[in-house]
């Protein structure tokens, strides 16, 4: 079921549920994955794992990874399947309601930026630039659950 | 050896097989080949993107490759690949798809231990160990991968052939007041909600509340 | 100039979590009329230049439903449309007023059946899908001040609550409650039940 869980990303504290996001991706991945066929490079793990942030920095990622991907990555991601279309709009909308969560640690100012999550970020940002847009957004929706496994 | 001439049909159905994070590389033997077929093995972490043989796994004629060992950070992702070469002939490259091990590993049901008194039952549940190279490596629970991880336990009153069913977080389950001198079978299942893996129900293991003294 | 008029009182119909978009049949005599539906979420609208997708189970359905279940599946507002279609002949697209969000859903108390099996007390719930799960209160008659709760997730057969004193009288209500969406139903009529055995068997 969807289970809402307290997400705990430094000093920001958030109710969420990544179940359904999840599912969208399980029911798509093999789909969106086989679009990549880059294995050299990865958006979000290489060179460094988002499993090395420290814990204050996790809510920075987090939420700017969120912007990454509405502002950046689903909308370059439109397929000939229709199927896969509907679930990347579940997901999308999905990540849309989230980030207003997220927004409001932004807000209160438990959402700080460090060093180290700057300097990730533009990692990951100069990697997606490394590619052309939709091969740089396909490769980023095919990792999505990189991004939901260190979240949970 | 020299350029071998490639137009061996393909290795087929090349996946992982994953329980407990013991990852196995299988695949069936290219359509049309009888015996003879030998295969060469190699996997790559997704990111890094160099190839890697496995040199255990080169001229086999299994067509399975244990990849456990290479693939047990489950916080990356893999892919594995295979060629066929049949006098002197060869076939291209297969690859899986992306390996996920935390996500597409199958997990074992917990095992149970029974014990009973005239009127309970008393229920132990073990959940399964992460696959490790050696006994002597530290033994991790599936547990510690999986936090969030429940167990659904189904008891059955063998009399009224009555059954029910506990949700319970921790892995001890007292079931007082039954009736004395009634055999209960037991069996168990594994429910982890993120990411969403459930395991199979475990074998029932029946025992009998002791007779009223 | 469109020959086929637009389908008119679109609404929608949402109990539970499941969702079902309808609309009244356009009637052209001697003409099997079909109709496609599309969604546009938050999303859709805010970045991704209004577009709407289709629903692909309806489209070209000669049905006037469409279950939007799988489709509204975020917690934002969408939007919903539907048109008619005879031969090569379309509608202009029909909009169901204003938007939709999953949280407006009714929320319906669940099926209850309680049981007494020996000293134990059990309950068997309806399943009213993934999205759903199920508080459950139970207490000693008499002891309303000591009500306590579960909460159940998978119901599949007999679910046990609790073990009860000899000869006492429990009762249970439950109610649905939605997480996606934070809200929970009314409760179900409440249901009391009693132990085996006489409440002297405390005494001794």
């Amino acid at each position: 079921t969807a289970g809402n869980k307290i997400f705990h990303f430094g000093a920001c504290r958030v109710s969420m549920s990544m179940t359904e996001i999840r599912a969208g991706f399980t029911a798509i991945k093999t789909n969106i994955q086989s679009r990549d066929p880059i294995r050299s490079l990865s958006i979000l793990s290489h060179p460094h794992s988002l499993h090395k942030v420290k814990s204050p920095d996790r809510c920075c990622i987090t939420h700017h990874l969120f912007d990454f991907y509405v502002d950046k990555v689903f909308k370059h991601c439109k397929t000939e399947d229709s199927f896969v279309n509907r679930k990347i709009s579940s997901i999308a909308n999905s990540f849309l309601s989230l980030r207003r969560k997220l927004r409001q640690c932004h807000e209160q100012n438990n959402c700080v930026c460090g060093e180290e999550s700057t300097e990730k970020l533009k990692q990951i940002l100069a990697n997606y630039e490394g590619l052309n847009v939709t091969s740089a957004a396909m490769k980023s929706l095919g990792e999505l659950d990189i991004l939901l496994d260190w979240m949970e | 050896s020299g350029e071998l001439y490639c137009s061996l049909p393909n290795p087929r159905n090349v996946h992982f097989e994953s329980i407990n994070m013991k990852n196995v590389l299988h695949w069936s033997a290219p359509a049309g080949t009888g015996n003879g077929v030998l295969y060469k093995v190699k996997y790559l972490v997704y990111g890094v993107g160099k190839w890697i043989r496995k040199p255990e796994c080169r001229n086999i004629n299994t067509t399975w490759c244990d990849l456990s060992s290479e693939t047990s950070d489950y916080e990356e992702q893999y892919y594995a690949s295979v060629k066929a070469f049949l006098n002197g002939m060869c076939s291209d490259w297969v690859e899986t798809t992306r390996f996920n091990p935390l996500t597409d590993t199958k997990i074992d049901p917990p095992m149970i231990s029974v014990s009973s008194t005239d009127n309970s039952i008393s229920i132990i549940l073990t959940a399964p160990e992460k696959w490790k190279r050696s006994p002597e490596e530290e033994s991790i629970s599936l547990l510690q991968v999986y936090p969030g991880l429940q167990y659904n336990v189904s008891v059955l009153n063998k009399k009224t052939k009555k059954r029910w069913l506990f949700s319970i977080s921790n892995n001890t389950l007292v079931v007082p007041w039954l009736e004395p001198g009634t055999a209960y079978c037991v069996s168990a299942q594994i429910h982890v909600t993120t990411p969403l893996l459930d395991s199979g129900f475990s074998k029932e293991h029946c025992i009998a509340t002791l007779k009223d003294k | 100039e469109a020959l086929l008029p637009a389908p008119q009182n679109i609404s929608i119909l949402s109990t539970n979590m499941k969702h079902f978009l309808t609309w009244n049949p356009v009637i052209i005599h001697g003409e099997t009329v079909r109709y496609s539906v599309e969604f546009q979420g938050e999303y859709e609208r805010d970045y991704a230049n209004e577009s709407w997708i289709p629903i692909s189970e309806c489209s070209l359905t000669t049905a006037t439903l469409c279950n939007v279940t799988e489709d509204i599946s975020a917690p934002v507002a969408y939007r919903l449309c539907v048109r008619a279609q005879v031969g090569a002949t379309r509608s202009p697209w029909g909009a169901l007023q204003g938007f939709f969000n999953r949280a407006t859903t009714s929320l319906t108390p669940p099926l209850l059946k309680v049981v007494a099996d020996g000293y134990h007390l059990l309950v068997e719930l309806e399943d009213l899908g993934p999205a759903c799960q199920f508080h459950v209160l139970y207490w000693q008659k008499g002891q309303d001040s000591k009500v306590q709760q579960k909460v159940m997730k998978e119901v599949s057969s007999v679910a046990h609550l609790d073990t009860m004193e000899a000869g006492a009288e429990y009762c249970v209500k439950a109610q649905t409650h939605v997480e996606a969406i934070n809200r929970s139903s009314s409760f179900s009529p409440t249901q009391c039940v009693r132990a085996q055995g006489d409440t002297s068997m405390w005494l001794v």
